[in-house]
């Protein structure tokens, strides 16, 4: 995280001294971003350059489910099973990505090219069923178009 | 001074107080878990809840008095919010009360009893979690008794500075947990989130299943383990409930060591050391007079010594910091002018304990240095040439520098290397079974009274200057 800190600087610039445990969050987000996981050191480089207590980091890390703890493959599918993806056929799309990469949602394939995660709604309700891969929505989804994502995504 | 009538009554309050801190003032408790005189205001358990006149129901603990208000904390509409909110605050906790060492001096229990009563009105099974979740190796945390109001992991944070525990996960997952670099199990406070907790949610190791607490009873004491002097209750078996027949060891033991809260001392908070007394006081003890190394009866033993210090020429006293005041006076009247006297340190601190910290833990490990050296001066104990005897009252006496040829007396209560090598040794009671005062370094007197009788053989220090003076000789 080391190399982070200087854009760690500008947010700390924007608050009044002595609140560094408002940067806990964002620092935390910026960090999963640059390495796709929170590791062991970067809690301990954070705890040491906030100056927080680490139980600090630690709680939030905990709160925030999004936070990993954990390295996760190149591409996160991430499938929304709401209400609304669920009357649509999200399940049946959970199915299809099951069998195709073989693995159960939370897992990662051994190439360590996928991760699925069944989530809950992504906000996009008009557009069901939907799902994320890693920054990105795909809408409207089916079986088919499935299958032409992971060709995209160099499925074999 | 703004008036405000609590259940109709005036009551004077201070500009800056809270309803809860006036009413308390007034001798009007109002039910609350996560509230803590001397922790901050979370407002989460919602129990505090009071009526206002015209602005309806709120929670005291946060409510700033306002000159004029009229507060109901036993209305209706209090009673019936407060009744929601224990089935709430109950909704996944055991109730199981039969096995949880808290019984008889629980919150809850006492709500419960007294505003709910009734079973869950809820359909839905409780969530199930960890009963012995080890927090440290002194505490465990029970996570389904928990009511996550927060008291443990404020008291790390605002009083022990140790930033040990917080709470993890959310909603139905969170659970206050430990940080993973062992603040917690370092923190030297780490007991008070026994007495804090306002359910039986976290349990001091020491004490588990030891005992119900209504077999017990406390009486007030000192620390003796550095000079803080922090009041204490002792608590040990009830006279009426001493055991007959089965582990009557018990009946003499110490159960347990809760602070006794002192304004002028050390507040609501006693220190882990404080918390472990039964480790030094169930040490081996000296119950056996003894003369050149041999049993003797008390008596015997006395007269011997009483001879060391009529015939000794250049006779030396190492004076014991663990004296009360009343023992160290008697000292100083029967035996000050016969022997050079100097003050001893019995204790050292040990390995790996806490120095000293800002908050009660000071250097200096024995209660009652500063009367002693009030009365005998703060000279380092040395022994001019020519020292003939040497009495030892206390521990804390390295035999190999007696002085050759100088012959030892010691007034003790454990066995030492002191007492090994003693040429008559005088089994002393210990702060638990005789009553005294204790001076601690600011100068503040605290009371000590006995919980224990004295056992078989062992004499009252204060008892055997004048003896050993030979005032009474016969």
């Amino acid at each position: 995280m080391r190399h982070l800190i200087p854009e760690f600087e500008a947010m700390k610039k924007r608050l009044p001294p002595g609140e560094n445990g408002v940067l806990v969050l964002p620092c935390l987000k910026r960090i999963q971003e640059d390495r796709g996981y929170v590791a062991d050191e970067d809690i301990d480089g954070l705890v040491e350059y906030l100056g927080v207590p680490r139980i600090q980091v630690e709680e939030v890390l905990s709160f925030y489910g999004m936070l990993r703890r954990a390295p996760i493959g190149r591409f996160h599918l991430q499938v929304c099973h709401n209400v609304s993806c669920s009357m649509h056929g999200a399940e049946r799309l959970l199915d299809r990505l099951q069998s195709r990469l073989g693995i159960a949602p939370g897992q990662t394939t051994p190439d360590g090219r996928f991760t699925l995660s069944r989530v809950e709604c992504l906000g996009s309700c008009g557009t069901a069923p939907v799902l994320m891969v890693n920054e990105r929505y795909y809408e409207l989804q089916s079986e088919p178009l499935l299958d032409v994502l992971l060709e995209e995504l160099g499925k074999p | 001074m703004p008036t405000i009538y609590i259940d109709g009554r005036p009551v004077e309050a201070a500009e800056d107080q809270t309803v809860m801190q006036a009413a308390r003032a007034a001798g009007v408790e109002i039910p609350h878990f996560c509230w803590h005189p001397a922790l901050s205001v979370p407002g989460n358990c919602r129990i505090c809840m009071v009526e206002v006149e015209g602005k309806g129901t709120d929670i005291a603990c946060n409510m700033p008095v306002k000159a004029g208000m009229k507060v109901f904390t036993n209305s209706d509409e209090v009673v019936a919010h407060r009744k929601a909110i224990l089935q709430l605050t109950l909704l996944n906790h055991p109730v199981d009360c039969g096995i949880c060492d808290k019984a008889g001096e629980c919150t809850l229990q006492d709500y419960h009893y007294r505003y709910n009563g009734e079973p869950s009105v809820s359909v839905d099974a409780k969530v199930p979690a960890t009963k012995f979740n080890e927090l440290s190796d002194r505490i465990v945390l029970d996570n389904e008794r928990c009511i996550l109001c927060s008291r443990c992991v404020r008291f790390t944070r605002e009083v022990s500075g140790s930033n040990g525990l917080g709470i993890e996960h959310r909603a139905d997952h969170s659970r206050v947990q430990p940080s993973s670099d062992g603040a917690f199990r370092g923190d030297p406070y780490s007991d008070n989130v026994v007495d804090l907790c306002p359910v039986g949610a976290l349990l001091s190791r020491r004490f588990l299943y030891r005992s119900r607490v209504w077999y017990l009873e406390p009486t007030p004491s000192v620390c003796p383990g550095c000079e803080r002097g922090c009041t204490i209750n002792v608590w040990h078996r009830l006279e009426d409930w001493k055991l007959k027949s089965v582990a009557t060891k018990e009946n003499s033991r110490i159960a347990r060591v809760t602070p006794l809260e002192n304004p002028a001392v050390n507040g609501p908070w006693i220190c882990n050391k404080g918390r472990d007394l039964a480790d030094l006081f169930e040490r081996p003890r000296t119950t056996q007079a003894k003369v050149g190394g041999r049993p003797a009866e008390i008596d015997e033993a006395v007269a011997a010594a009483r001879r060391l210090i009529a015939t000794a020429t250049r006779p030396v006293a190492l004076v014991s910091s663990w004296g009360s005041n009343e023992e160290l006076e008697a000292f100083a009247r029967h035996l000050g002018g016969r022997l050079a006297c100097f003050v001893k340190a019995d204790h050292r601190p040990r390995e790996g304990e806490v120095l000293e910290d800002g908050l009660l833990i000071k250097a200096g490990k024995n209660p009652n240095s500063r009367r002693a050296r009030e009365l005998f001066g703060d000279a380092a104990p040395s022994f001019a040439p020519g020292t003939d005897l040497v009495l030892c009252w206390g521990e804390g006496f390295d035999p190999a520098l007696l002085p050759a040829g100088a012959k030892l007396i010691v007034i003790g209560s454990f066995f030492d290397a002191a007492t090994d090598r003693a040429d008559v040794l005088l089994p002393a009671s210990t702060q638990l079974e005789r009553d005294g005062h204790y001076t601690n370094f600011e100068g503040v007197v605290s009371a000590f009274a006995a919980c224990f009788p004295r056992p078989a053989g062992v004499a009252d220090a204060e008892a055997l200057f004048g003896l050993l003076a030979g005032e009474d000789a016969t």
